[in-house]
């Protein structure tokens, strides 16, 4: 029943976790690029943010034009509001990836600190996993495993703390100071993608229960910000 | 809400009603009883297979009776196919804006209420004169034919009418042509309202005495009648018996009316029975 | 590099440009009056095969007259008169030598209200090719027909009884059926669900997503919500107030379905689909 209506559904269904599979791509990229400290691979992720926006924008105008003809109610509009919600999130997260790798053209020779490029290295691993793991509960309606987020995230911020308080450490020359400043950024911006993933997974506990609570209030009263 | 005022007017009225009812039964009631026992002297099968004789115990009405069933069977011949095509034609292909299709509709209202004795005087002058006929069982027919007609008429009219008009719509759409139409779904539904009207016109016309004896079906006949011989019907046989002085002429015409009440209420008993089992409740 | 737009599977999203889809009916200037007055006035536009193609407005607008003449079945009323051009496939649906029961053969119709014949169900969906003259393979045909309509199923054990006997959705369907046993190229649907209650309604739509790829499909109604989910394009006809105070239904727009809903080009069709109308 309602055939066009579930097809339209599944087609966004996808549709999000093809744009999942981008933002991860851009994510590797723009890490490999600080890694690696190579400002041609930081112009590709860069020009790489098109194609996500292409498939944010497809995904918007799918839901308007849904909208207007399914009048979807009760867990199929929950559905497609969810979408609407993830989707900029997602965005957000390329954009971020954008930024990621303009910063590391900006650090480009700078002198590094390899303990903190690591550090970036697990702060990536993390988000990604998070990603994933926000992905797969969205689709398979898990609730739990949208929860489970907030932990994974703690984990990024500790990470991000850690950074800043290495940084302080640097002292030394303008140019040590500038790159500080700057992988401060990218750790900022590393620490958003975490919080993007745990908005999604929110929207997936809406999606199931009908209810829109912010997952932090439950375990965390007291986040400190960085 | 309890007790209050009794509605006088209605229960006087109700009774009015009431009585009414009473006097028409029971008047009829009186007249059958009257006639079964008056007729029940002479009813057996000689009755049905003798014919008349001036004497009332050698006395039978088979002549008569045989005469009114050709007279039935006639009818039908004729009066179903002109009735119903007529129908078919005002109802499915006449422009109702023509005039000449008004002055049809309206004169068939009018020919059904027209006194039957008009019809046997007509009847006298073209069919027995003009045509040449002569008083035969035939003119007869022909002249019955025209009484009934018109109710006819509008009885497969109201049959073809009361076929709701969305399934001719379907049909069309279908890629049916007008009689493809017509010949397919509106008469096959419409053919218990036509059956019923017609058997109730059929009743109605073997009933008929006033122009059969315009056109002198008052002989004495004792021979059986054929189609292009003089006839007298079976109404027009009681009709002659009450003319005569005899007490047993007077149960012999009662024995008549039975027979003549029986076969009139079968055909309209079957008329009642098709048109419940079969009539379509649209 | 840009990623592909998001196809909406099985439903139109643009307009098809000029010479790219399949024109089924070429309409011109279409006027149609009833004894002299218009009730449509100056209608054009193309419908295009394998689509689902409705027809919406408020009531008086003259959807149910414009459809009526896709199959001519405005021949049958007294006082009709039909100006301008319809093309068929590219001929004059109107023509001097185009027989009207031709046109229906290709052209079927399902009702607002079903109407079945009172006769079996078997012999509800054989009347049109009996009619036609298709009666080789009788039985096969009205198995199709039945399987088609997604009817068979219930029906398949009973098809000797009558058609009354069937529920109002399920006698819907076998009208469907009964227009597909002739194997139409186009069907033409008026208000096929308004007498339904909603899951038949909904199993019909979904009919109409099926069949859609065998047949083009014109369907008129006033629940524009029902347009919406279900057309490919959307044609949407206003009232028109005449000179002399006669009231007119002129087509205001036509477009693919999702624009019609999100972002239509003319007032008043925006009007009449947020429901401000009047």
């Amino acid at each position: 029943m309602r055939v066009t209506l579930q097809e339209e559904l599944d087609s966004l269904q996808a549709s999000l976790s093809e744009e999942t599979e981008l933002v991860l791509r851009a994510l590797r990229g723009s890490i490999n690029a600080l890694r690696e400290n190579d400002p041609e691979l930081a112009d590709e992720v860069i020009a790489f943010d098109d194609e996500v926006d292409a498939l944010y924008l497809a995904i918007e105008q799918g839901i308007e034009s849904l909208l207007a003809r399914q009048t979807p109610v009760a867990v199929d509009l929950r559905f497609v509001l969810a979408v609407l919600h993830s989707n900029l999130h997602l965005e957000r997260m390329a954009d971020l990836c954008v930024t990621i790798a303009k910063l590391t053209k900006l650090a480009h020779g700078l002198p590094p600190d390899e303990m903190l490029v690591e550090g970036f290295d697990e702060m990536a691993s993390r988000a990604e996993e998070m990603i994933r793991v926000a992905l797969d509960s969205f689709v398979e309606r898990d609730v739990q495993g949208a929860e489970s987020l907030v932990d994974l995230d703690e984990l990024i911020d500790r990470t991000n703390r850690r950074v800043v308080k290495h940084v302080l450490e640097l002292g030394g020359d303008p140019e040590r100071r500038e790159w500080g400043l700057r992988m401060i950024v990218i750790s900022r911006c590393l620490e958003r993608v975490g919080d993007h993933a745990v908005d999604i997974g929110e929207q997936t506990a809406y999606l199931v229960t009908g209810e829109f609570r912010e997952f932090t209030d439950a375990s965390h009263p007291d986040r400190v910000d960085t | 809400m309890r007790g209050g005022r009794r509605d006088v007017r209605g229960a006087i009225f109700r009774l009015a009603l009431l009585a009414s009812l009473g006097i028409a039964f029971v008047t009829l009631g009186a007249l059958l009883v009257d006639v079964a026992s008056k007729g029940f002297e002479f009813l057996d099968p000689f009755f049905f297979t003798h014919p008349p004789s001036t004497d009332p115990h050698q006395a039978g009405a088979r002549p008569a009776i045989l005469a009114t069933l050709y007279l039935g069977v006639l009818l039908l011949l004729f009066t179903v196919p002109v009735g119903v095509g007529t129908a078919i034609y005002l109802e499915e292909y006449a422009d109702k804006n023509r005039w000449y299709n008004r002055l049809l509709e309206v004169n068939i209202q009018n020919l059904a209420a027209v006194p039957s004795i008009v019809y046997g005087i007509l009847g006298l002058a073209f069919i027995v004169r003009g045509l040449g006929l002569g008083r035969v069982v035939l003119a007869g027919a022909l002249i019955l034919t025209l009484l009934v007609l018109p109710t006819v008429i509008i009885a497969a009219r109201e049959a073809i009418r009361a076929v709701p008009d969305s399934i001719r719509q379907a049909a069309f759409a279908l890629g049916a042509t007008r009689w493809q139409v017509i010949s397919r779904q509106v008469l096959p539904a419409a053919i218990p309202g036509i059956a019923t009207g017609s058997i109730l016109a059929l009743s109605r016309g073997i009933g008929e005495t006033a122009p059969l004896i315009m056109i002198g079906a008052l002989t004495y006949i004792a021979f059986d009648p054929t189609l292009l011989g003089p006839f007298s019907a079976l109404p027009v046989q009681i009709y002659n018996w009450t003319s005569q002085p005899q007490e047993d002429f007077l149960k012999l015409a009662a024995t008549g009316i039975i027979v003549l009440l029986g076969m009139l209420l079968t055909l309209n008993a079957l008329a009642i029975w098709l048109r419940n089992r079969y009539q379509r409740q649209w | 590099m840009s990623a592909p737009p998001i196809r909406i599977e099985g439903v139109a999203t643009e307009r098809p440009e000029p010479g790219t889809k399949d024109v089924v009916f070429d309409i011109n200037d279409l006027t149609v009056s009833y004894d002299g007055q218009p009730a449509i006035r100056g209608a054009r536009f193309e419908v295009y095969r394998n689509f689902v193609t409705a027809i919406i407005g408020p009531s008086g607008c003259g959807k149910s007259t414009f459809i009526r003449c896709l199959n001519r079945m405005n021949d049958l009323i007294r006082g009709a008169s039909v100006e301008g051009t319809i093309l068929y496939h590219g001929q004059d649906l109107y023509g001097r030598d185009v027989d009207p029961v031709e046109v229906r053969k290709r052209i079927g119709m399902v009702f607002q209200k079903p109407n079945p014949f009172p006769k079996s169900i078997y012999d509800n969906a054989a009347f049109g090719p009996r009619v036609l003259g298709m009666t080789d393979d009788l039985d096969g045909r009205v198995e199709r027909a039945l399987q088609q309509a997604a009817l068979w199923d219930e029906v398949k054990d009973r098809l000797k009884r009558s058609a009354l006997s069937l529920s109002g959705g399920q006698q819907q369907r076998l009208c469907i059926a009964r227009c597909l046993a002739v194997e139409p190229d186009v069907i033409l649907m008026d208000e096929p669900a308004s007498a339904l209650d909603p899951i038949a309604t909904t199993r019909i739509e979904d009919l109409m997503h099926e069949l859609k790829r065998d047949y083009t499909i014109v369907i008129v109604t006033h629940n524009m919500q029902q347009a919406a989910r279900v057309a490919d394009m959307t044609a949407f006809f206003s009232v028109d107030k005449l000179e002399d105070g006669a009231r007119t239904g002129v087509l205001v727009e036509y477009d693919a379905t999702p624009k019609i809903f999100t972002q239509p080009s003319d007032k008043r069709t925006e009007d009449y689909v947020t429901g401000r109308f009047g």
